[in-house]
């Protein structure tokens, strides 16, 4: 255990007996975390902002519950996702989408994406390829997403996804597979055309 | 020309691993072959990694703001030396 892990340690166990000051560091700590994650599941800023506070709320709340056999992080991510998931049931005008019966091959083997530094800005192609990005991962069930984003984009373990998710190894990585070929094939439909 | 079905999954289930690696060199061995499953394998690692580089912009702190609906006096990030 290095001397961060031990820090922080000494930081949830303070917090845990009621140091206030103790949990607004760790408040601190986390929120860009938090926010980051939130904004990448819910692609909206106003709702990550309601997340990343409802978060806090309920980490405070349940913090004599975190036993430290998880990381503390991993916990969170429980508590974040559990946020995500109620704002999208309560707010979401997406339409379901089903992967069941997702055709893993769509469109042209190559990703017809324009190579950074080949356009007059590359500012806005930045925005434009931003937004390309979210349109599809907005079409991506929920669920799905979740699992997508923890793993590939914050690069947790597939072992510490499910222990967020509460999910087996088999089903992390079955989601994850639907969701890397859904938005690949996705992309494919936008710069094919 | 498609790639081949039989390695979609592979491809798939093997795209976080060093293709040099002894896990993936039958699945290394056939792309260099196979230059559909090959763009296959590229489309699919590039489409990771634009998630993977899609930056999002740190949030005005909240820390005052969840503190306050926590009912928590908090000082931190004020300036103590006045």
């Amino acid at each position: 255990m290095n001397n961060m892990d031990r820090e922080e340690q000494q930081l949830i166990r303070r917090a845990q007996n009621g140091d206030k000051r103790a949990f607004g560091k760790l408040v601190k700590n986390y929120e860009q975390l938090v926010y980051s994650f939130a904004f990448k599941i819910c692609r909206d800023k106003e709702k990550a902002d309601e997340v990343l506070q409802e978060t806090f709320v309920n980490a405070y709340k349940g913090l004599k519950s975190f036993s430290g056999k998880s990381k503390f992080s991993t916990w969170l991510y429980r508590i974040v996702t559990n946020n995500c998931l109620m704002m999208h049931r309560k707010r979401s005008k997406e339409p379901v989408v089903s992967l069941d019966n997702t055709d893993f091959y769509q469109g042209t083997n190559e990703l017809q994406i324009p190579h950074r530094g080949e356009t007059p800005s590359d500012s806005v192609l930045n925005k434009e390829l931003k937004k390309i990005l979210d349109d599809a991962i907005r079409k991506l069930p929920v669920d799905y997403r979740i699992v997508f984003v923890m793993r590939d984009v914050e690069g947790l373990s597939t072992e510490e996804v499910g222990k967020a998710l509460k999910l087996s190894t088999p089903a992390v990585k079955s989601r994850l597979h639907r969701a890397r070929l859904f938005l690949r094939n996705e992309l494919n439909k936008y710069f094919s055309e | 020309m498609r790639p081949h079905k039989k390695y979609l999954m592979e491809i798939c289930s093997k795209i976080d691993l060093d293709l040099n690696s002894s896990a993936c060199s039958k699945l290394k061995s056939h792309l260099s072959k196979c230059p559909e499953c090959a763009a296959y394998y590229d489309s699919l690692k590039r489409t990771i990694i634009l998630y993977k580089n899609y930056k999002v912009k740190p949030s005005k702190s909240r820390v005052k703001q969840i503190m306050a609906r926590l009912n928590i006096d908090s000082d931190i990030g004020k300036n103590k030396n006045r």
